[in-house]
């Protein structure tokens, strides 16, 4: 008889990392199908190159680098269908390999790979791509199929083409704006596919629900307070999309809940002085990228009560 | 009702009724083994002197170990018959163990005992000295010598005593039976040591999973004075001492401190069972009811004679289910590994949980994501991510500083953790390296 010895616990929960990252795939399914039903094969082509670029990027580094190969952990794929769903649909193919390359070696893997990055991979890059190919990276197709549903109408939008983003033509109509019928990223336009994946994370424990919805809850706030509206600013743009996916990322956000939910409003706060104030019309990907970088000061200074800790009397 | 609870915990094997299906509605049944072999280090405190000498002849109940030191506590004798060794083994605990081994014949013969008859007649002042005498110390598994919890320094009022029959643990399903099917021996040893402590208040704490249980103890309180039944949610480590004080009474036991400066003693329900049987019939501890589940044929509750062989209790369960991978004392979480199953069941043996080579195996450690979930389940409010960086990279400075040494050894974050990193393990380890240092 040959037994193990080890200390307790000798069973543990059936989550891992993988089957973490694999809901998070499955939760961006629904984003990621209505994205090329919207935009056609071109996005279809495009989430597939950034993921394979990201998966490939992240295997090869592991390989010269002489470690362990981790890509089973599926979190290269979350990374680059995060940075596929981010990119227009008129993007060109190599636009995804680099961001997805960029994403997995220099914001990934030289901080130390998986766990160790102080940002989000996928929003580092878009950050870099959106100040390197700021022209590519804002021109947005009108979605070649409108969604039709009940009193969703197809978006009358002059051009096919448009180089200003949704957020700069106002009067969309609400229900346009929840199937998707207005141009944007590819995975951020249908909020009615984000809220499934939403409710499959919360379903499946994921996450919590606490970072997006108050996220979400402090641009419509925010909105609502400087004179705008807080339904559309909502459903504008990238809020939702960010709010669900991005902010929600284990390793840039703080790890207390309350630092969670300081990191949540500063991310909403920081979003609707962008689109108010900024130079420019969406802050989404900054608003988080800056609340990635305080993420560290916010796990320094908020402290736990430990269990039977005296209260000091001064 | 109001169900009571503590911060933090989580809530191991879920989806698999925490493992306790397969044994919750086994009746106890009585096992006997051909020899036992007992250990003299079951207590903790200075180990036992052997009083028998190889081709000794032993009644039940006969002392063979006397109690050393003040922590002392005597072992007798668990079967009658021949002695036939008396020896170091190799048991559960890290050094081998001085052990008296026994041949049973049989013939169920018993020293005399005479006990008080009733707990609420016996004389206040002798119900300490029969627990002592009767060798009776901690079942739940710290195995800390009941006679001293019950003699606090003076200056230490207590105000209460907590029964624990939460039995948080996984797999485990004796002290669930022990509350079904003998209620009245569990209230009549908290009627004891509530009367031994001049305490006015008894609690007995059940988790909300064990409906029957609750019905029953709640039934053998009516009329009795002082004690009821407080109902628990069923949430790990809802048993740990710390734990269950907070969820009862709202208070929390100071850091470095001892539930006594919260005026609380906690004693195991399997403790007051052996109490009432100390103080009423003065007979020693000498079995206990210990589930045997996991891979095996038929898994069950057995009561077994102390110093049973972990392979003999395996046999009367009909044996091994497949290849065992591991064995330990305990349930999953906190149980303590057999190098094999020769190893002797002790007084605090409360599980033995056999799994299979495939369960058995270890999965490999990741990186830490930083989801969170140790912080969240962590029931002492430690950072268990950044406490296992100090404790792995050696900065143990830091870690006393973060509070290491309030980890209760739970394992809640070695479970929840989605890159299945030793966490608890690293703890233990660091503690173990400070009681070493001081």
């Amino acid at each position: 008889m040959r037994l193990r010895l080890s200390t307790g616990p000798h069973l543990h929960a059936t989550e891992t990392t993988r089957s973490l990252m694999q809901d998070v795939l499955i939760a961006l399914l629904p984003a990621a199908v209505a994205g090329i039903y919207l935009f056609g094969e071109r996005a279809a082509v495009l989430l597939a190159v950034s993921v394979a670029s990201a998966v490939l990027a992240e295997a090869a580094w592991q390989r010269l680098a002489g470690q362990p190969l981790q890509v089973r952990d599926l979190s290269a794929a979350v990374t680059g269908l995060l940075l596929g769903l981010n990119l227009p649909s008129s993007a060109p193919w190599w636009l995804a390999v680099v961001g997805s390359v960029f994403a997995i070696v220099v914001v990934k893997q030289l901080f130390g790979g998986i766990g160790h990055n102080f940002l989000n991979p996928a929003l580092a890059a878009r950050a870099v791509l959106l100040t390197s190919w700021p022209a590519r990276m804002t021109t947005f197709f009108l979605p070649e199929r409108l969604v039709e549903i009940g009193g969703a109408s197809a978006a009358q939008f002059g051009d096919a083409v448009t180089s200003a983003t949704p957020l700069a033509k106002g009067g969309t109509a609400i229900m346009d704006l929840l199937l998707g019928n207005v141009p944007g990223s590819i995975g951020e336009v249908c909020k009615v596919a984000i809220l499934l994946g939403f409710a499959y994370l919360l379903v499946r424990g994921t996450i919590g629900f606490h970072i997006p919805v108050l996220f979400v809850g402090t641009v419509a706030l925010m909105t609502w307070l400087l004179g705008g509206d807080p339904l559309v600013a909502v459903l504008s743009g990238g809020v939702l999309f960010g709010a669900v996916f991005m902010a929600t990322d284990y390793t840039t956000n703080p790890m207390l809940a309350r630092g969670q939910c300081v990191f949540a409003v500063g991310c909403g706060v920081i979003v609707t002085l962008i689109r108010q104030y900024g130079g420019y019309p969406e802050g989404v990907t900054y608003a988080i990228l800056l609340m990635n970088v305080l993420t560290p000061l916010l796990d320094k200074w908020m402290k736990r009560r430990v269990y039977g800790e005296v209260k000091q009397h001064a | 009702m109001k169900k009571h609870t503590f911060a933090g915990g989580i809530h191991p094997l879920h989806g698999q009724h925490e493992g306790k299906a397969a044994t919750r509605g086994k009746p106890v049944r009585e096992f006997v083994s051909d020899s036992v072999c007992i250990p003299m280090d079951m207590h903790l405190g200075a180990p036992s002197k052997p009083l028998v000498r190889k081709g000794d002849h032993v009644k039940i109940g006969q002392v063979i170990g006397e109690a050393v030191g003040p922590r002392g506590i005597p072992v007798h004798a668990s079967v009658s018959g021949l002695v036939t060794e008396v020896g170091l083994k190799q048991q559960l605990l890290s050094n081998a163990s001085m052990c008296v081994t026994i041949q049973n014949d049989f013939a169920d013969e018993w020293v005399e005992c005479k006990g008080f008859g009733n707990v609420e007649t016996a004389p206040a002042d002798k119900i300490v000295p029969a627990i002592l005498a009767a060798g009776i110390c901690g079942m739940g598994g710290a195995c800390f010598p009941t006679h001293a919890k019950l003699s606090p320094p003076s200056g230490k009022r207590i105000q209460t005593i907590l029964l624990n029959g939460a039995e948080c643990e996984t797999f485990l399903t004796s002290d669930h039976r022990l509350m079904l099917e003998t209620p009245g021996r569990v209230v009549d040893g908290l009627r004891a040591a509530m009367r031994a402590l001049g305490v006015g208040r008894g609690v007995i704490a059940i988790e909300d999973n064990k409906p029957d249980a609750i019905d029953a103890m709640q039934r053998a309180c009516r009329g009795r004075e002082g004690v009821e039944v407080a109902v628990l949610k069923t949430k790990y480590p809802q048993g740990g001492e710390k734990q269950l004080i907070q969820a009862v009474t709202g208070r929390e036991v100071p850091s470095g401190g001892l539930p006594m400066d919260v005026g609380v003693v906690v004693l195991n329900v399997g403790t007051a069972a052996a109490i009432a049987d100390a103080v009423v019939d003065g007979k020693p501890l000498i079995s206990r009811i210990t589930t045997v589940t996991g891979a095996v044929r038929e898994p069950s509750n057995l009561l077994l004679r102390i110093g049973t062989l972990f392979a003999d209790a395996v046999s009367g369960c009909g044996g091994y289910d497949g290849e065992p991978g591991k064995i330990f004392a305990g349930g999953s979480m906190t149980g303590v590994c057999a190098p094999d199953d020769s190893v002797s069941m002790t007084k605090a043996t409360n599980g033995i949980v056999v799994l299979t080579e495939k369960q058995a195996r270890s999965q490999t450690q990741l990186p830490c994501i930083r989801c969170g979930r140790c912080v969240d389940a962590c029931p002492a409010g430690l950072m268990p991510y950044r406490l296992m960086h100090l404790c792995v990279s050696g900065d143990l400075d830091q870690a006393v500083k973060e509070n290491v040494k309030d980890c209760i050894l739970c394992g809640s974050c070695s479970y929840i953790c989605p890159a299945k990193r030793w966490l608890a393990a690293s703890f233990k380890n660091a503690k173990e390296q400070l009681a070493r240092r001081s």
